[in-house]
């Protein structure tokens, strides 16, 4: 069953400008519950804007993204805003974990908009604490944490909600090669038996050798989409 | 949670918070004490004028206070003086003959106003037996003493146990005069009353004006400045064909200065605030600008618009309340430092003297200038917030993601 359909997206970038500059051109696209799927491409060809636009954190100029049977490319700021809460984990480049707050605090945020009750934080936080392998740092600040250990927060930070996917865009590329192995690890023994979906952008040899299926993007289209073993 | 991080938040710059806060103590600071001084040289007037004539209550004959002739006088006030002896309201009362005539000597005349008063009632009500300056005040011996103020002594030449004649009307409309004695000589702070004002026993000012009971002027002292208005009404009451004002009603300038200390600190907390918006918004927005890819996140993982904007709200909200009781204590403790000692402003002593104006100035900080200075730094703090959490809230987070 499809999670996410992506329906002829195309996104230009100054559209009234004498250099308008086309991001995507027209992709189709479905991605099943449970999938651990990468996004491949050369830099520039698409695959953040994609990710972006699936997100809801972007607009596609043309063509409709359709998750749980809603077109959310018609939602209204807050509604998008409010719906990334309750549908959508991100892990970024850069990890972008909130500097104020402690591992705890950040992997707990999200259910604290969700006004979940303590018990429910306490429980969850442990849980995924556990799974990445933190327990002994949840009450440092991102600052007090490695890279690596900081991109396991986000990964934590992503899952807290339960949501019905995670959009990682080039997560490892900060990452050393233990750092990447162990955080692959943890995402995919996640994908298993919490049956997320997963969605990388990466261009990370390792990222894609790990993905059971690889989308190829170049000038803004699908150029290649195949299932590994 | 929204709290947790804002206030976390502006720890993260230390000494851009420190000054902010510092601004905002220093700013509160300097209208407290502005307007503790001025409330103090206010209060220095009132307090002057209430103790040297008004007293805080007057009655008088209702034409009396606009055409001041001693036709205008009290009649038979037995009852009512029985009624003011028994109110324990009342701390003290003085019943007065007023005329305006002149006084002479060899040297000048002067147009005056004569206060005919019992020294020892009068000394219960106003305190010109303790402005002496030379010799002594009225006492029931001697024959027909004066005190005089040290500004028109000068003018007229006189000192202790010169003689002055004074003139004026009697009852009948006939002009009287009669030689008096100096007997002292006072100084107020104020050297408008010090030229035209004498003092003589009632009962020989009477018997000049060929009445032994005429008075024209009762003054009230009471225990509890609150219960002015009850004890008003109380007169009023006793005496309704008499008029009963109150101090700030019989001097118009007295109450021009009290409203205008609370028109003066609106305009002075306005102004001073104004000043303080401007550093908070610049503050606050370089706080904003700074944390532009992290408020990006907040709402890409779901933080919506309305808590983006509160968390700016209150991280403002928060730097004003560690300023203001930081101001508003520093304030205090200055006001309270020179509130025993007073501020010296001998050196414009005589400007001052011409406004009725002691050259000591206390000054006080009321609870009403920090109430004042709690709500505008309240309304100042919500307005600085406004436009920097305007500006988060319209960030777009897939640019404030990318920036680096």
């Amino acid at each position: 069953m499809s999670v996410i359909e992506a329906i002829n997206i195309h996104k230009v970038y100054n559209p009234d400008s004498d250099v308008p500059v086309h991001a995507l051109r027209g992709i189709d696209l479905k991605i099943d519950e449970g999938e651990f799927t990468a996004i491949v491409g050369p830099s520039g060809s698409g695959k953040t804007t994609l990710l972006n636009i699936i997100g809801g954190l972007d607009r596609p100029s043309e063509g409709k993204i359709i998750i749980d049977n809603q077109d959310i490319s018609t939602f209204k700021d807050n509604e998008l805003i409010d719906f990334r809460q309750k549908n959508i984990g991100f892990v970024f480049q850069s990890y972008n974990l909130i500097p104020v707050l402690t591992a705890r605090e950040n992997i707990e945020f999200v259910m604290l908009l969700q006004k979940r009750t303590e018990q429910e934080r306490e429980a969850r936080v442990m849980e995924l604490v556990t799974a990445v392998g933190l327990e002994d740092k949840i009450h440092k600040r991102p600052n007090q944490l490695s890279g690596g250990q900081q991109q396991r927060v986000a990964v934590a930070r992503a899952l807290a909600s339960k949501p019905k996917f995670i959009l990682a865009d080039e997560p490892t590329a900060n990452l050393d090669s233990a750092s990447t192995t162990q955080l692959l690890d943890i995402m995919h023994q996640l994908n298993r038996e919490e049956k997320i979906t997963f969605i990388f952008s990466t261009h990370d040899q390792r990222v894609i050798d790990r993905a059971e299926r690889v989308i190829t993007i170049d000038d803004g289209k699908v150029v290649n989409d195949e299932i590994q073993n | 949670m929204l709290l947790k991080i804002a206030w976390r938040n502006i720890w993260r710059s230390k000494t851009r918070s420190i000054i902010v806060i510092l601004s905002i103590a220093f700013g509160i600071w300097s209208v407290a004490f502005l307007l503790s001084f001025s409330n103090g040289m206010v209060n220095s007037y009132i307090e002057r004028s209430i103790n040297n004539e008004l007293a805080h209550i007057q009655i008088h004959h209702p034409k009396f206070m606009d055409e001041p002739e001693l036709g205008y006088h009290l009649g038979d006030v037995q009852d009512l003086m029985d009624q003011i002896s028994k109110d324990s309201t009342i701390k003290s009362y003085a019943r007065r003959t007023l005329v305006y005539g002149m006084i002479s000597t060899a040297k000048g005349a002067q147009g005056i106003k004569i206060s005919g008063i019992s020294p020892e009632m009068e000394s219960q009500v106003t305190s010109i037996n303790n402005a002496m300056a030379t010799g002594e005040y009225l006492s029931e011996s001697g024959k027909n003493p004066v005190i005089i103020g040290q500004k028109l002594a000068k003018k007229l030449g006189a000192k202790e146990r010169s003689k002055v004649v004074l003139t004026f009307q009697d009852i009948d409309g006939n002009i009287t005069a009669g030689a008096f004695r100096v007997k002292g000589i006072f100084e107020t702070y104020n050297a408008l009353f010090d030229e035209g004002n004498v003092f003589v026993r009632r009962k020989d000012l009477n018997a000049l004006l060929n009445d032994p009971v005429i008075s024209h002027e009762i003054a009230l002292k009471i225990h509890d400045l609150h219960q002015l208005d009850h004890v008003k009404s109380a007169m009023k009451n006793a005496a309704p064909n008499l008029s009963v004002q109150k101090y700030s009603e019989i001097s118009p300038e007295v109450e021009l200065y009290e409203s205008q200390i609370s028109i003066a600190s609106i305009i002075i907390i306005g102004i001073v605030m104004l000043a303080l918006i401007f550093g908070i918004i610049n503050t606050m927005l370089m706080a904003v600008l700074e944390r532009y890819k992290e408020l990006g996140i907040l709402m890409a993982i779901g933080m919506n618009k309305v808590k983006v904007f509160f968390m700016i709200v209150i991280e403002t909200i928060l730097l004003a309340l560690i300023g203001a009781p930081i101001g508003i204590f520093i304030g205090w403790l200055s006001v309270r430092g020179f509130s025993e000692t007073g501020i010296n402003l001998s050196s414009f002593s005589e400007g001052l003297r011409a406004y009725g104006i002691s050259e000591l100035i206390y000054p006080e900080l009321s609870t009403m200038l920090v109430g004042y200075l709690a709500i505008g730094i309240g309304i100042t703090a919500i307005l600085a917030s406004v436009y920097p959490a305007m500006k988060a809230i319209r960030l777009d987070p897939v640019s404030a993601i990318r920036k680096l």
